[in-house]
């Protein structure tokens, strides 16, 4: 019994050895490493896919880790890219003020630093490029849809929003101007009865939702700035047997939130594109490192997924 | 006799033996081609370069920007010299710099010395740039030669793992002594939100935009002292009213995380940039200060463990609560006070949390208690109470962080490193049993 014990430890890193180690690659130019907010959400996970591939099509090995959304844990894995001393660092940053000192560390040892999605706005730390979804004019799509959706009868809408993001700050606020453009002129108003947290997730957006149906009885939508809050609300709608009536639009485009507008869950979503995103990063680090200009800042526009593009849509069910 | 001191020699320094062999492990497995940055590098570099060149011949020095990037660039500036070389540019900064610098070469370039960043740089675009170029059409670039060396041993990445490791160490004295007690504190890592954001208030309260010293220590001290009033209360809570730690602390920990989001409205409070003086400077011999913090307290907790009679109290009172009452040990009052160093100890992780960061942030903290009460039960103590030590806590935590450090430089992915974790602190409580087991067989 005791040998076997002490055998464990090995076992487990002779596991090790075989999954992740076994150190660089000679021949491989850098090392361009991508810590996004969490792996737990397939978006980051389809961004550092097309990362992967395009920087190991260029000839560069990725490191990529998961910081689950702590900014503490985030920074301890800038601290370990700076000292192995990477080519590249791509961030979603946790938090975009408190990640600033580990940008201002990686500035200082001379690597640079880009971002993907979310922007990092702290004071004096140097970002070379970032590459994100025009988030303002995915929301006005998401405003168009609504419109639609609603038709000339116009009715009651339901916010979930998540203002601890700023990309989803701007959703909102690119939802509202069309609305607003809208109620201008048309007959049938589209009023915004309630904007609630949907902390982005299922719990948070199905609570909220669940609270909202009960204090207003006539709902007719709810627009939800991602998937996992959209869902959430589906199933506070669903349990409340009001999904007949009530049009739910999300956004991202994620695949279980496609196959819910496939199945007719969700009405609509603005979709990003995470795989254009993860390579369009590679490209700007190629062109930093061939030293050549580029645009900072790279906006790739939302497309607007309905029923129609979920139907022929091979990836679903 | 021979047999029971090897026992014990082992079950002392057991852990030690598992952490050694971890960083033998781990160096293995980072075991990478280094490009070394040493003055001898430099000159053989540039004893390279002259026997493949004629004397006088020009070369460019193309370094990327970082710390020792200027002395290295310097010292190959002198050794290219000193060989009988011209240098017509020295680079020390970015791809585009260097591209700035050889599309302005006027005479033919025959030689570049490169670092290993730059010398990628080299290798892709001097052939674009040669036909455009006619100065670069024969350039050759070189690099100082390489030699293995593991990433993990690298004096930059020890230091990492020591910096990172700070703040749970040094709450994990705390927790240490109180599971010493045979109690647990859920609360540290709502603690440790807690009193970054008091901390961050307190100094934008007190300094505006441009807070003083005196203001950044009044600040760390509010949060301090405002942890260690709840650990207090904790303590409290646990003796009068006799309900176990466990329900008690889990009952702060959402007070306290609930409080952080309310005082900070849920966002982040900035603190001026010179407050990062603990937790990113390092002012002593090259050491963190974060570091050299964590050792100092301790090298106290071990003597107050070993040396005092408060050490012998937390021991009794874990190992016997009625035995210690009925021999004069002032039962209660032992344990207020373990909570409340918990407690002080989890608001001065705060201070370093925040000051890491700059920010006092309302999120901070969550499943720091997680990581904490695993570095102390990986170090040996015993959550039945009555036994532990407080340098096999540093070592639980030396333990856990070299693991993390060496997943993270080998890239294994983060879900297996959640299993890994897991497995670990399975084994440490494995061995733990084991170990007593083989002590009462052997007594």
């Amino acid at each position: 019994m005791k040998k076997f014990i002490n055998l464990i430890p090995a076992i487990c890193l002779t596991a090790w050895l075989g999954c992740g180690g076994g150190g660089g690659d000679t021949k491989s130019k850098g090392v361009i490493a991508y810590s996004p907010l969490t792996l737990s959400n397939p978006f980051f996970k389809v961004i550092g896919d097309h990362i992967k591939a395009e920087a190991e099509k260029n000839g560069y090995t990725v490191r990529i880790v998961d910081p689950n959304m702590d900014v503490k844990k985030q920074s301890d894995q800038m601290d370990d890219f700076i000292s192995s001393g990477v080519t590249a660092i791509i961030l979603v940053p946790c938090d975009r003020l408190s990640v600033g000192p580990s940008v201002q560390a990686a500035n200082k040892a001379g690597i640079p630093v880009f971002t993907v999605d979310a922007k990092c706005a702290a004071e004096n730390a140097k970002i070379e490029g970032h590459v994100g979804t025009d988030n303002f004019q995915g929301g006005e799509l998401a405003g168009k849809a609504m419109i639609t959706a609603l038709g000339d009868a116009g009715g009651k809408v339901l916010v979930l929003d998540f203002k601890k993001a700023n990309s989803c700050v701007l959703r909102v606020a690119g939802f509202k101007k069309v609305i607003d453009a809208h109620n201008k002129t048309a007959t049938g108003k589209i009023e915004i009865v309630s904007e609630l947290d949907g902390n982005g997730d299922r719990t948070k957006g199905y609570q909220s939702t669940a609270d909202a149906l009960q204090a207003h009885e006539d709902l007719d939508a709810i627009f939800a700035i991602n998937d996992p809050s959209a869902l959430g609300a589906y199933t506070a709608v669903k349990e409340a047997k009001r999904d007949d009536k009530i049009k739910i639009i999300g956004f991202d485009g994620q695949l279980d939130g496609k196959q819910a507008i496939k199945d007719g869950k969700l009405y609509a979503d603005p979709i990003q594109h995470p795989d254009k995103m993860g390579r369009q990063i590679v490209q700007l680090i190629m062109k930093y490192q061939a030293g050549e200009k580029f645009e900072s800042e790279t906006l790739i526009p939302a497309t607007l997924y309905t029923k129609t593009e979920a139907d022929q849509d091979p990836a679903l069910k | 006799m021979k047999d029971l001191d090897y026992g014990k020699l082992l079950s002392d320094y057991g852990n030690v033996l598992v952490l050694l062999i971890l960083c033998l492990f781990v160096s293995f497995v980072t075991l990478e081609e280094q490009s070394p940055r040493s003055e001898a590098a430099a000159e053989r570099l540039a004893k390279q370069i002259a026997s493949k060149n004629s004397p006088g011949a020009n070369v460019a020095i193309l370094v990327r920007s970082g710390e020792g990037a200027e002395k290295f660039s310097k010292t190959l500036e002198t050794a290219l010299a000193d060989a009988g070389l011209t240098v017509t540019t020295n680079v020390v900064g970015n791809p585009a710099a260097a591209r700035a610098a050889l599309e302005s070469q006027d005479a033919p370039l025959p030689a570049i010395a490169a670092d290993e960043h730059m010398i990628v740089f080299c290798r892709e675009q001097l052939s674009k740039l040669a036909g455009e170029f006619p100065q670069l059409a024969k350039t050759a670039a070189y690099q100082p030669i390489k030699h293995k060396w593991p990433n993990f041993l690298k004096r930059d990445n020890l230091l990492n793992v020591l910096k990172q490791i700070s703040i749970v160490a040094i709450i994990a004295i705390g927790m240490t002594m109180v599971i010493i007690t045979a109690g647990i504190d859920l609360s540290v890592g709502s603690l440790i939100a807690f009193s970054g954001v008091i901390t961050a208030l307190t100094i934008q309260q007190l300094g505006g935009g441009d807070p003083s010293l005196t203001q950044f220590l009044l600040g760390s001290a509010a949060g301090i002292l405002a942890c260690a009033a709840i650990g207090f209360g904790t303590g409290g809570l646990v003796t009068l009213f006799n309900i176990p730690a466990f329900i008690v602390t889990l009952g702060v920990m959402f007070i306290a995380k609930g409080l952080a989001f309310i005082f900070s409205e849920s966002a982040p409070v900035p603190i001026e940039g010179s407050f990062a003086w603990l937790g990113r400077g390092a002012d002593f011999f090259g050491l963190p200060n974060s570091v050299v913090l964590m050792l100092l307290l301790y090298a106290i907790a071990h003597v107050v463990m070993t040396h005092t009679s408060v050490g012998r109290y937390i021991y009794a009172v874990g190992g016997n609560p009625e035995a210690a009452r009925l021999s004069g040990v002032p039962v209660k009052w032992v344990l207020v006070l373990v909570y409340t160093l918990c407690g002080l100890l989890a608001g001065l992780g705060g201070v370093m949390e925040a000051s890491l960061h700059t920010t006092g942030d309302p999120k901070s903290g969550t499943l720091v208690e997680l990581q904490v009460i695993a570095a102390v039960v990986v170090g040996g103590t015993s959550l039945a109470g009555g036994q532990g030590k407080i340098f096999g806590t540093l070592v639980g935590a030396l333990i856990i962080g070299v693991i993390r450090n060496g997943m993270n430089l080998t890239g294994v992915e983060s879900h297996m490193q959640n299993v890994v974790y897991g497995v670990v602190i399975l084994i440490a409580v494995m061995v733990d049993q084991l170990k007593n087991r083989g002590l009462k067989t052997a007594g």
